[in-house]
Parts: structure tokens; C-alpha cells; sequence
């Protein structure tokens, strides 16, 4: 699973940080909770009403489903806040002064990585180190920390010098400016790269299942595996109707924590 | 023209655009951006819109080519009612100059200046003709800018090149919207002068905007101050309005100096001379050459008379009273 | 056996799926920019149906690939039609949105100016605003490709086309000889490919980009 982090030379270059923030104003609008409700309750209901056999009524068993759920969740969970603890402060080290022609080279190995498929890296060290959850979560952490590494750096970059140079002319120091006046101006965009990189691991987590870390992805393949209709179709109405909540969720938060007066 | 036969209109055979009570208003708006607003346009007149902004200047200019559709009233234009024909058809006969030019930056400068004639359907000998006449017309030479890009040019360029754009189906009406008006303070006096030179080859009938009331004076036959409240102060003639200021408005938009600056616009040649004295330690000028220009070059020279060809000499002090006079028998009339 | 012994024993397999991916993602960019063109250029005059539909297309790029290639199989079955349907939904956005910007930001002076001159909507359209918009445009379509290319190997698990195959083959042979070997060159080639197009849409940028734009 790959998305538009963001792109050189685009059209709207900041907004397209977050892929989804042009265009669609009605981001806070209750339709995708109420869709993803929609696609949960249909596909329990399916579940409860369809004629399965033995192996649908063992993978669909309402236990299954919340493991896998869980699963899918830790591994989103975990991997996400690695990132931003990795991200977050490593992208404030690259911006600084000290760290400047280390900017460009980063920037560019950013956006190439985004070339690299979910899958390859998942596939890769699992070959090469070992399968399960841990791995996964490195999986994850090294797919997602560009966004977040990425949109730092840029929301950092891209606060007017003249408000820099006027706390500056007030006596702050350098390290007051960054906390009172950079970050802050930066959080958006930081916080674009942060929603971002969530929607990455829901996405790579599916993938998960195929280095025996587990997560929804599970009823997906063995639906696939086991060419059953109702175990994959409930496997990908569950994993969406995930997808859509969490990016609903992290819009909501987004909006929230954007300070007053951006 | 011979088709205009509205009646109880005064049916002019000299004017060609005619607005009738034209006005404007925006859906949601309170106030009317233009209000009902009749005038006359005389073929080859040059007359100039002037005011702040948002006294609806440019909003009645547009309102001509039916950029925007005026909310009442009627526009003729060379006999036709503006208002129903097609208004592509209607735009493709009005030369249109505004003041980002809006050259298109992908073609090049001749196919910029060739693509009215295009949208007509001339061929393609005869629209490269009549770009090079254009670009001759305009100052710049065909060879060098046929083929170069819009942003090879520099912004007074680039205007000369809206111009020759403009000019292109050889239109009789031109509509300029503050055509001067992001061009630094020299170049723009050079253009104003050039285009006035233009004007008299080519006597378009022109409607121009600018809210820079020296240029309106310079350039405009004829001069309509608007108001902030889109309201018409006054339509006169540069002298009249310097002379005669219609009401308070007119006068504080006209500013200070408005004595000096008739300088510039009165002939010499208007004024009495006295005929056979001091010419010898005169300095030769033209009757047509206006007041200030010849104070100009009678202080310039050290001298204290003129000497205008073929009317006689006039003193500096002649010259300054002579203003002062027309200005108290204006004001008697 | 090293990874280059390896590439070069089956560069004609691995040159055979190379191929297969380029198609699968030229042909779902294809469907998807001629799509995005025809929603951008419909909708004019419906800005709420053009800002609902980029509304959704972004929605749409958060579901997972895996769970959206999965959902197409009890329609489509497995294969071709499930990764190329898929992937022309996935590149439906990027370039959606930049032909929408840039239809919007087309400098308001020149279509002044043109419509002043007589042009009407559809030669404004034709003889303006898509060939001053086509560098935003284009580089939309490179952001999809090169997301594409990406997607593209996930469409493996779906029995689709192109060089995931590799990646799973060698994921299925896990603990085997040639495992690392093989989902690395399906992982190198696809990074390849997607290098190649950029370049290659670098390359046709310049190429189309109208003169006057860059001088």
C-alpha cells in the first residue's frame, strides 16, 4: 500500500502533504463514520445470516474477527508511535542550521522511497531477519517515518523568515524560537505527515499476515487462499471500513490540534 | 450606423457607442456598481473614465464588450445594440487592452498579436502581414520579436504588444483598462505620449480607464469623474474640468495645482499674442505646443518671451495671465 | 549464488514481468488520466458535484490496496482486470486534483484577455487554459504512475500481472536458496521501473511543456 506523500514541484505543494486535504472541505463530515458503521453492521449481519461452512464459521467467529481486529490495531498502534517518536525529533535535527547539507539528500532519499512497494519491505526483512509482529512493526516504522520525517523538515522550512527574524529581533533565542514560533507554526503540516504515516500502517498492516504477524489482512488472504467469497469480503469490509474510521479519526484530531489563528 | 433609428434617442450619425441608462447591479449587493448612466461617444473621440476605486469605472468598460452583463438599460455600439448580438462576435470587433496585458505566455509574440485575426478567419499571409504592421505600428521591430516569448519582454513591451493585439481585426472601438498602470512612472509617460501619437493616425474611438487623474487629463478628449458611490460628477473636457470643477468631489479628486496644470494643456497658439513685438529675443515655438512646454523652454533659454510662428510674441507673464483670464471669463459663462 | 548470478540466470522471467508491470500501470494511468480530464473538464460548472467527487477519489486513497484489490475479486476474479481496475481507481486522485488546481489557477489576466478577444468557453478551453495547465496536469499523472508502480506489486496477491510475483514467489520459498534473491530483484525492478517513468515523464515535461512557459 503506497500513497502520495507528496510530491516535487506539485500543484499545491503544502496542501499535498496530506493527499486528502484539497478540495474535500466536508472532512469532518459524519459520512465516513457513517459508511464504515454501515460496512461493520453489514458485514455482521452477513455473517450471522449467510449459510458458511466449516472453515467461513471458524475464521468469522465473532473471537477471530476482534483478535484480528486487535492485532491490526497494535500493529497500527505501536508502529505509529515509533514513528513519530523517531520522526518528529529527527526531522527537527535535520532542519537545524547545523544540519543543512544534509537537507537536500534526505528530502530526495524521501521522496525515492516512496518508489519502494509496502510489500517488498515487508517480504525483505522478513527473508532476511525473521517474521512476526516485531518485524512487522519495523516494516512499518521504516515506510511510514518518511512522510512524518519528510513533513517536519518541510513545515519547519516553510515558516516566513520575517517572523523568525522578528522574534529574533525581540531577544529570544534560538531555542525559544523554535518552540514558540517554528513548531507551532509547523504543527499542520507535521501533522499532515502524521496522518499520513497512520494511514500507511492501517494499509501495510493488512500485508502483515503475510509475515505471520496477523491483523485483518489474515481473513483477506485466507479468503483468497481459500477461495471463499464471504471470509474475503469480510476481511476487506472490515479492513476499510477501519481505514476510513482511523483517517476520519486523525482529520477530527487533525483539526483539533491545529493551533487557532492558521 | 444607418441602421440606428431608435427613436427619441437624438440619432447622432457621429457616435459610436452610445450607453443608455447602462447600469449594474451585483446579485446580493446593496448598492448599484454603476448607476443608470447614459453617454454619447463620438467616432475618433478618446474619452477617459476616471475615479477611486469602486466607483464603476471599469465596471462600465466591461460592461461594453459584455465581460459583464449590464442589469438595465441598452448599449449601442457602431449602430448595433451591443446588448443582443453574440458576444464573441461583438469582443472580436472591440480592440480590449488591460493592465496585465494577459499576452498568452505559450504562444509566441506574433501569434499573440495574429489570433484575433485567426478567431476571424483570415489567412495566413495575410495575418503575418499585418502583424508586422502591427509591430511597426507598436515601435517594436518585427524581426527581432516575431518569435520571441512574452516573458523575453519587458512590462512596457509587453504592453506595446496588448496594444498591437488589440489593434489586430483593426477594430473600430478600443477598451483600455488601466493599460499604463503597472508600468514604472517613465516608461509609462513615453507610452502616453506614444500612443497619443497613435491615436492621431489611427483615430479609434476609445474608452479608457485609470483612477490616475493626471493621465486622464493628458490623454482624454473628453474625461467622466466617478464618484466613490459609482455616482457621474462630471463629463467634460480636461480643460473645462481644471477650469470648471463640477462640485467638491471633482475638485479634492483633482488635487492641488490645478492652475499649473491647465499650463499643460492650453496651445499657445489659443492664446492673444501681440503681433510683431520682441521678436527678436524671442524663442521660436509652435502655435500647436502647449503653455507649459513653451514656459519651459523660454526659462530654459534665459529668455522672458515666446515667439509662436505665424501669430506673434507672448511674455512669460503674458502666457501666465492669459490662463488666469480664460480661467474668470470660464467661470462667467 | 549472489543477487547479480541470480538476475542475470533469470533476467528473461524477470524482463517478462518488468514488461507486464509497465503495462499494468501505463494502461491503469491511461484509463485514469482520460477519466480524471473528463471529470475535471465536466464538472465546471458544478463545483459541488467536481469537490465531492475529489472528495471521494481522496477517500478512496486511504483504503488499503490489499483490501481494495481483495474486494474486486468476487466481481472480476483474479488477475488482470481486479489489479488494473484497481489501480486506475487509486490514480483517479492525483491527477484529478492537479487538473482541477490548475484548470483554477490559470492566470486570470490571460483568460481575461481571451475572452475579451472573443474567445468563447470551449476555445478558451482548448487554445488556453489545458495547455497552460498541462505541466501541473502532467506532473499529476508522473505522482500516479510512480504511485502505481508501487501498488502494482500488491496486485500479486490478487494472481495479477507484474513483478510481485517475485516478491511473493520468494516469500513462499522462505528459508529456500534463491528466496532473498528472487523478492529482491522483484523489489530492485520495480524501483527501476519506477525511476524509468519518472524519468521519462521528466523527459516528456520538457518535451511538451509550451515553449514560451519556460523561457
Amino acid at each position: 500500500m503506497t500513497r502520495v506523500l507528496t510530491t516535487r514541484g506539485d500543484a499545491a505543494p503544502r496542501s499535498s502533504a496530506s493527499a486528502g486535504t484539497t478540495g474535500d472541505a466536508p472532512r469532518s463530515s459524519p459520512i465516513v463514520p457513517l459508511v464504515a458503521a454501515l460496512l461493520v453492521a453489514g458485514t455482521l449481519i452477513y455473517i450471522k445470516t449467510a449459510d458458511l461452512d466449516a472453515i467461513e464459521t471458524r475464521s468469522l467467529a465473532i473471537g477471530e474477527l476482534l483478535v484480528r481486529l486487535a492485532e491490526h490495531v497494535q500493529l497500527v498502534a505501536v508502529s505509529t508511535v515509533v514513528v513519530v517518536a523517531l520522526g518528529v525529533p529527527l526531522g527537527i535535527l535535520l532542519s537545524r542550521q547545523a544540519a543543512g547539507p544534509l537537507q537536500a539528500p534526505v528530502l530526495a532519499v524521501a521522496n525515492a522511497g516512496q518508489a519502494i512497494p509496502s510489500i517488498g519491505i515487508l517480504v525483505l526483512l522478513a527473508l532476511l531477519y525473521d517474521v512476526g509482529f516485531a518485524m512487522a512493526v519495523v516494516s512499518l516504522v521504516v515506510y511510514a517515518l518518511l512522510p512524518v520525517l519528510r513533513n517536519t523538515m518541510v513545515g519547519l522550512r516553510q515558516v516566513d523568515r520575517s517572523i523568525i527574524d522578528a522574534a529574533r529581533g525581540m531577544g529570544m533565542g534560538s531555542r525559544r524560537i523554535l518552540f514558540t514560533v517554528e513548531l507551532p507554526l509547523a504543527v499542520p503540516v507535521m501533522l499532515a505527515g502524521i496522518r499520513i504515516a497512520l494511514i500507511l500502517n492501517v494499509g501495510v498492516a493488512t500485508l502483515a499476515t503475510y509475515t505471520n504477524a496477523g491483523g485483518l489482512g489474515d481473513l483477506i488472504e485466507r479468503g483468497i487462499v481459500f477461495y471463499r467469497m464471504p471470509i474475503l469480503l469480510s476481511g476487506c469490509l472490515l479492513t476499510i471500513a477501519l481505514a476510513l474510521l482511523v483517517d476520519w479519526l486523525a482529520g477530527v484530531a487533525e483539526s483539533r490540534l491545529r493551533p487557532r489563528g492558521l | 450606423m444607418s441602421e440606428q433609428s431608435t427613436p427619441g434617442t437624438g440619432t447622432r450619425s457621429d457616435v459610436m457607442i452610445s450607453l443608455r441608462d447602462v447600469s449594474k447591479r451585483y446579485s446580493g449587493a446593496d448598492a448599484e456598481a454603476v448607476r443608470p448612466l447614459s453617454i454619447d461617444i463620438e467616432r475618433g473621440e478618446f474619452l477617459v473614465l476616471v475615479g477611486p476605486s469602486g466607483c464603476g469605472k471599469t465596471t462600465t468598460l466591461r460592461m461594453i464588450n459584455r465581460l459583464v452583463e449590464p442589469s438595465g438599460g441598452e448599449i449601442w455600439v457602431d449602430g448595433k445594440n451591443a446588448t443582443r448580438v453574440d458576444a464573441d462576435e461583438l469582443r472580436r470587433h472591440i480592440g480590449y487592452v488591460i493592465q496585465q496585458v494577459g499576452l498568452l505566455p505559450h504562444m509566441t509574440i506574433g501569434e499573440n498579436v495574429g489570433l484575433v485575426p485567426k478567431l476571424l478567419g483570415w489567412g495566413k499571409d495575410r495575418i503575418r502581414q499585418r502583424v508586422t504592421e502591427l509591430l511597426d505600428l507598436v515601435g517594436l521591430d518585427p524581426d527581432t520579436y516575431r518569435s520571441r516569448y512574452p516573458k523575453q519582454l519587458s512590462g512596457g513591451q509587453q504592453q506595446r504588444v496588448g496594444v498591437a493585439r488589440a489593434l489586430a481585426a483593426d477594430p473600430p472601438v478600443m477598451l483600455m483598462d488601466e493599460p499604463f498602470g503597472a508600468i514604472d512612472p517613465i516608461t509609462r509617460g513615453h507610452l502616453q505620449d506614444e500612443f497619443l501619437k497613435l491615436q492621431a493616425r489611427i483615430r479609434k474611438t476609445i474608452v479608457f480607464v485609470t483612477h490616475d487623474i493626471d493621465e486622464a487629463l493628458r490623454l482624454g478628449d473628453r474625461i467622466a469623474i466617478f464618484d466613490e458611490n459609482a455616482r457621474l460628477a462630471q463629463l467634460a473636457t480636461p480643460l473645462e474640468i481644471l477650469t470648471n470643477p463640477a462640485d467638491d468631489f471633482v475638485r479634492s479628486f483633482i488635487g492641488d495645482g490645478a492652475a499649473l496644470r491647465r499650463l499643460a494643456l492650453l496651445r499657445v497658439g489659443d492664446l492673444p499674442a501681440v503681433p510683431g513685438v520682441g521678436i527678436r529675443d524671442g524663442v521660436e515655438v509652435e502655435p500647436d505646443e502647449t503653455v507649459s512646454a513653451v514656459l519651459e523652454k523660454v526659462l530654459a533659454a534665459g529668455s522672458d518671451s515666446a515667439v509662436v510662428r505665424g501669430r506673434g510674441s507672448l511674455t512669460v507673464q503674458d502666457m501666465l495671465l492669459a490662463t488666469a483670464v480664460r480661467d474668470e471669463s470660464a467661470v462667467a459663462t | 549464488m549472489s543477487f547479480f548470478d541470480y538476475v542475470s540466470a533469470n533476467s528473461e522471467i524477470i524482463g517478462f514481468l518488468l514488461l507486464q508491470h509497465l503495462q499494468v500501470v501505463l494502461l491503469a494511468v491511461g484509463f485514469a488520466t482520460a477519466i480524471s480530464l473528463g471529470v475535471a473538464i465536466g464538472t465546471e460548472r458544478l463545483p459541488r458535484v467536481r469537490a465531492a467527487l475529489l472528495a471521494t477519489s481522496g477517500t478512496i486513497l486511504t483504503i488499503p490496496s490489499f483490501a481494495l484489490f481483495g474486494l474486486l475479486i468476487p466481481v472480476f476474479g483474479l488477475g488482470v482486470a481486479p489489479t488494473v481496475l484497481a489501480l486506475t481507481v487509486y490514480a483517479i486522485f492525483p491527477i484529478l486534483r492537479n487538473t482541477v488546481t490548475a484548470l483554477e489557477t490559470v492566470d486570470g489576466a490571460v483568460i481575461d484577455a481571451a475572452t475579451g478577444m472573443g474567445m468563447g468557453s470551449g476555445r478558451r478551453l482548448r487554445i488556453v487554459r489545458l495547455p497552460l495547465a498541462w505541466p501541473v496536469i502532467l506532473n499529476g499523472i508522473r505522482v500516479a504512475t510512480i504511485m502505481v508502480v508501487a501498488i502494482a506489486a500488491i496486485g500479486a496477491a490478487v494472481r495479477g500481472p507484474g513483478l510481485g510475483e517475485l516478491i511473493f514467489r520468494g516469500l513462499s520459498r522462505i528459508g529456500g536458496a534463491n528466496a532473498l534473491n528472487e523478492a529482491l530483484s522483484g523489489v530492485v525492478a520495480i524501483v527501476v521501473v519506477a525511476l524509468l517513468l519518472d524519468v521519462l515523464f521528466l523527459l516528456i515535461g520538457k518535451l511538451t511543456t509550451p515553449r514560451g512557459l519556460h523561457v
